[in-house]
């Protein structure tokens, strides 16, 4: 039986894993089952769920790769000039 | 606090996504947003001898693009004189009186609210982020912004996948926190 009964501790990781899509059968029937009687990580996870709608419908910009390689090369380049003139 | 130690060879992959979408919140322009980010990161280095290493890396490279920032910002507005007299508002087709009504961003168009909205929330983020722990909020940006598998982060940071989740699960409720005095209290 205690199996099957978590923690609120362990639910809240839980919850969490969810939003990832990280939890297998067994874990998603722990947290179902938790949630049941417990409101407090029901609430919890309704909050952890808005929050993930929240940061899937932000618009993050990213630069490319190329655009980061170019940037590192510029680093690479002043980093040799510093060292040779501290030479 | 433990001393922080500067790892440039480190900062492209660790902060400029961040310090981008921190720029393009502020600036607008893709590609001034990138000049600025990458001169951050030679200022950085220039002035890295000056850092004490009481702050983390990354809030001592933010506040050297805040700098930027405000630099790029006294730039254009010691040009902007020059530019008002340049600037001729009846020239091509457009009539007498329709500049204003054309040029204005009509904020009753739902797509001008949205990307409103969408800039403050991401300008709100940003700075919930920014008060994360440097580990947490690396780790955060990795798994949820950049959809990193765990295996690689884990390996990354030499952390086991129990860890992680800990840490990510840590960083959700900081930020949720944080959110919901910046944000979800304004809707």
């Amino acid at each position: 039986m205690g199996k099957f009964f978590i923690s609120c501790d362990q639910a809240s990781i839980l919850s969490t894993r969810e939003q990832y899509g990280d939890l297998n059968p067994k874990e998603q029937f722990r947290h179902k089952l938790h949630k049941t009687y417990c409101l407090d990580c029901r609430s919890f996870h309704k909050g952890n769920g808005k929050f993930q709608r929240t940061i899937n419908g932000l618009r993050w910009v990213k630069l490319s790769n190329e655009q980061k390689s170019n940037i590192k090369n510029r680093i690479e380049e002043a980093m040799k000039e510093y060292k040779r003139s501290a030479r | 606090m433990p001393e922080v130690k500067l790892v440039p060879e480190k900062w492209v992959d660790r902060y400029s996504d961040y310090l981008f979408n921190f720029t393009i919140s502020r600036v607008s322009d893709p590609i001034m947003a990138q000049d600025l980010v990458s001169e951050t990161f030679l200022a950085g280095l220039k002035s890295a001898h000056r850092f004490k290493g009481n702050s983390t890396e990354r809030t001592w490279l933010i506040s050297i693009l805040k700098r930027k920032i405000i630099d790029y910002y006294r730039k254009i507005n010691s040009k902007k004189g020059q530019a008002e007299i340049k600037m001729s508002y009846l020239s091509g087709s457009q009539r007498e009186g329709d500049w204003m009504e054309e040029n204005a961003a009509d904020l009753r168009n739902p797509n001008v609210e949205d990307e409103i909205e969408q800039r403050e929330l991401g300008e709100a983020l940003n700075e919930c982020i920014n008060a994360l722990p440097e580990r947490y909020a690396i780790i955060f940006v990795q798994k949820t912004i950049d959809n990193m598998d765990t295996e690689t982060i884990c390996k990354e940071h030499n952390i086991t996948a129990s860890n992680l989740w800990v840490i990510i699960h840590r960083a959700r409720v900081q930020l949720m926190d944080c959110l919901k005095t910046k944000w979800y209290q304004e809707e």
